[in-house]
């Protein structure tokens, strides 16, 4: 205890001296920048810039980096909210009801509790780092493509009962995300599927052109409809703190999504995404009035974002403890280290105890920088909405097919956000859930992959999935997860038509 | 790029050839030999299929850096990720550079497999070889915990039931994918090899207890062994590594087993190349080789660098792709007919 604490400390003295400081902010700033722009996600950003750490010292160089990739779960909220697109992956969520908080006035609200609680959930997160690194990256290695693909399952049963529609639309639409990822090359046998010969479709569809399609381009073609009400949202300045019943709401929501992100951003393989994602769900359950959730939920946002934060601090545990990649920014990470000629390993720890004690105390330096950063901008961010629609409306779409464009630098990319743009259109006016379609598209290849390197590793045998523990605790909340929404049904029909107003 | 070292070693017998070569030109008349180098001018790109931090890119840059800082090459030199399609969008970039001065291409084993796997067209006889330059070792490492100690242990192992060995590695067509096929061919048995995400997935299946084998570098197989996380088997190598952490590590070779193979990477020009800006990077990648801070870069990545310049690369090339056509059939994921 006193060893860590000293070790600590020492980390504390690197992390203060002037270059670093100054690196651990340009990180930070870049972070949040790089995170509210759709296009480029944290890892892509953070591996733009490996290459300009080259010269520096290892600890200066791998400070900025985790700054950009916590940074980035800060700056991610910022255009979910706003302007329904979101900036990385991890964000879809937040933007389900974080945008339908700022239609009624409250992004303010929306973007400060955000910011709090990546705050509070990153500072656990990296405190948890500091004590128990070494035993839970043993436990996360026990997690492999069973618990994989049963956790990608989870989250596709999840999003049936993501929105407001039905459980049946829900469902329909993450098919149609499942059908779309099966395009691009097999992970297993590395064969084209669906690709009609095309090189542009050998590497898949991105989920990013997608999510800007289908939310950002879908929500301008919609509003084009209601050209008699463009009127400025009407939001007072005063409305756009918390208030205090929002924050007595969303307390909890805090501490349960960062606890959720945490552990599933610890296991290799599955991301700050997935934690967002089972954390909103979560959170869902533990609601007083879940019938809000999807039509501007506070503590959704809350337990959305807390997670995602916690996620990317997360995995940064096999990392340090093992050297093994927890995400794709940990990779980056990494390859930062073996740039800088440190040789990552299960030794990382004690060999570069400088160096790792120096990144665990810059993080928390990084998330008090953000959280003084983003309180103050919140309301500042949240008074863009009070710009006339129409003048906003070209802004965004600009804004949404340059970051297609960016996410390759190919044009293709901009066809097919404008291609899913009319697709998310079609899907609002038949008012079909945009959201259970990226997700999806975002889980299928760790629900594919993982699921056909099951049944490799048990030559076959489905009996893998129920063998592990872990798998078997798994399978039965998949189990449940199915079976809760179908005992709603049937005991609706049993007693009787249900109360109006009700469900 | 992985392939079997050259027969010969590093070698005598090579650098007796090149002197040879040089021999014989100065034979020729002199309009044949006066092939004089052609500085680019301006800044050059050297353009990698992998994201940054990947091998390629590591080495790329480390080249890069030496390359500037001593002086060799003034122009400023840009390494340039262009990702996507295993490889092809890098090729591709260079392929439509006909004739171009100021960009080379990074060649990494991708550049051969995507096009077999892929059934595509070939790049290797269309870009102009510079020279390959870099090679690594491959180790074959099973859990601490598992019976075999040696390859033939190992292969006994595999030998009581059919696929009972599991092997993670990275994706199909990988440089582990093949690895794995050259042990199952020279031992007579058949693995269970599960295709991972990269590398880095596979060894925490691998470290998770998850499979019993895995395919790994030294550099990254070294920390596993001194922690004792997995237990090293063999190495792939012609000879022993002469450090002292590998120099008891005895090669496939010595143990029964037929199994050499390597990666390798190496700097290409575009189609239509001029043959002075082949003739300047051939001498540039002469004189990295010998600085001392290019060979320390080899010791600390435990790499090997021996040098198959210009005039032996188009042959080189061709014969590593006639090699990992064999390989790719073998495991039934060769598109292209040879």
């Amino acid at each position: 205890m006193a060893e860590i604490l000293t070790a600590l400390w020492g980390g504390f003295e690197l992390a203060l001296t002037p270059t670093n400081l100054l690196f651990i902010f340009v990180g930070v700033c870049l972070g949040q920048i790089i995170g509210a722009l759709p296009g480029i996600g944290p890892s892509a950003g953070m591996a733009l810039l490996l290459p300009v750490t080259f010269g520096m010292q290892p600890a200066t160089a791998i400070m900025m980096l985790a700054g950009i990739m916590y940074g980035g779960m800060y700056g991610g909220t910022l255009t979910s909210v706003l302007v329904n697109v979101p900036g990385e992956a991890a964000s879809v969520m937040t933007a389900l009801d974080g945008n339908k908080l700022a239609k009624k006035g409250r992004a303010g609200a929306a973007l400060s509790i955000s910011a709090i609680g990546s705050f509070v959930a990153g500072v656990g997160a990296v405190t948890a780092l500091v004590f128990v690194t070494p035993p839970l990256a043993a436990f996360a290695l026990k997690f492999s493509a069973p618990e994989y693909f049963l956790l990608a399952l989870l989250g596709i049963t999840a999003t049936a009962g993501m929105g407001s529609g039905s459980v049946l639309k829900a469902l329909l639409a993450a098919v149609l995300g499942l059908l779309i990822a099966l395009i691009g090359m097999d992970p297993i046998e590395g064969r084209p599927r669906l690709t009609f010969g095309s090189q542009e479709l050998l590497d898949g569809i991105d989920f990013l052109p997608v999510a800007i399609g289908l939310f950002g381009i879908a929500e301008v073609l919609a509003s084009l409809e209601n050209t008699k009400h463009a009127e400025p949202m009407k939001t007072r300045l005063r409305d756009l703190w918390l208030t205090t019943t929002e924050w007595a709401e969303s307390r909890m929501a805090i501490v349960r999504g960062g606890l959720i992100g945490f552990f599933v951003g610890v296991m290799p393989g599955a991301g700050p995404t997935v934690a967002s994602l089972m954390a909103y769900v979560a959170e869902k359950k533990f609601s007083r009035h879940p019938e809000r959730f999807g039509e501007g939920a506070l503590d959704g946002v809350a337990a959305a974002e807390s997670a995602n934060n916690s996620a990317a601090h997360g995995a940064l545990v096999p990392m340090l403890a093992l050297g093994i990649p927890g995400s794709a920014s940990t990779a980056v990470l990494l390859a930062a280290l073996v740039l800088q000629g440190i040789r990552p390993g299960p030794m990382l720890m004690t060999q570069q105890a400088d160096l790792v004690w120096g990144l665990i105390a810059s993080m928390f330096i990084g998330n008090v920088i953000l959280l003084i950063m983003n309180l103050p901008l919140a309301p500042l961010f949240a008074a863009l909405l009070r710009i006339p629609y129409a003048y906003l409306a070209p802004g965004i779409l600009v804004f949404s097919l340059v970051g297609a464009y960016a996410t390759s630098l190919s044009l293709f990319n901009v066809g097919l956000a404008i291609g899913f743009g009319v697709l998310g259109y079609v899907m609002l006016k038949v008012d079909l859930p945009r959201a259970p379609l990226v997700l999806a598209l975002v889980l299928a290849p760790l629900m594919e992959t993982s699921l056909r390197q099951a049944l490799m590793l048990s030559e076959g045998s489905p009996s893998i999935f129920v063998e592990r523990p872990l798998s078997a605790i798994l399978l039965v909340a998949v189990i449940l997860s199915l079976a809760a929404p179908l005992y709603g049904v049937l005991r609706r029909r049993f007693s009787g038509p249900a109360f109006p107003g009700r469900s | 790029m992985e392939f079997p070292k050259n027969p010969t070693g590093p070698t005598r017998r090579s650098m007796l050839l090149a002197s040879a070569g040089i021999a014989l030109a100065s034979a020729l008349p002199a309009s044949a030999l006066a092939q004089a180098a052609k500085v680019p001018t301006g800044p050059i790109e050297i353009t990698t299929g992998t994201s940054p931090g990947g091998t390629p890119d590591v080495l790329m840059r480390r080249a890069a850096k030496i390359l500037a800082d001593e002086k060799i090459v003034t122009n400023p030199l840009v390494v340039q990720n262009r990702t996507g399609g295993s490889w092809m969008t890098a090729a591709n970039f260079v392929l439509n550079k006909r004739g171009d001065d100021n960009t080379v291409l990074c060649i990494a084993q991708p550049i051969l497999t995507t096009p077999i796997t892929q059934g595509l067209p070939t790049v290797y006889d269309k870009i102009v070889p510079i020279s390959m330059f870099i090679q690594g070792d491959l180790i074959l490492a099973v859990r601490p915990d598992h019976p075999a100690k040696t390859m033939k242990e190992l292969v006994d192992a595999a030998k009581q039931r059919e696929r009972s060995v599991k092997v993670a590695g990275a994706q199909a067509g990988s440089t582990d994918h093949m690895v794995t096929a050259l042990v199952e061919k020279a031992g007579g048995v058949k693995f269970n090899y599960v295709p991972f995400d990269g590398g880095g997935a596979a060894q925490a299946a691998f470290l998770g207890g998850n499979v019993d084998m895995i395919v790994m570098t030294p550099s990254e197989a070294l920390p596993l062994a001194q922690t004792n996380k997995a237990r090293l088997v063999a190495i792939l190598s012609n000879t022993r590594r002469t450090e002292p952490e590998f120099k008891d590590l005895a090669t496939a070779k010595e143990q029964g087993f037929d199994v050499v193979w390597g990666q390798a990477w190496g700097l290409a020009a575009p189609p239509g190349a001029d043959p002075g800006i082949v003739k300047f990077w051939d001498d540039a990648i002469q004189k990295l080789v010998a600085t001392d801070a290019w060979k320390a870069m080899v010791r600390e990545m435990y790499l090997r660098s021996e040098v198959v310049p210009a005039s032996r690369a188009v042959a080189h090339m061709a014969e590593l792709h006639k090699l990992h056509h064999a390989v790719l059939s073998e495991i039934g994921l060769a598109k292209a007919p040879q």
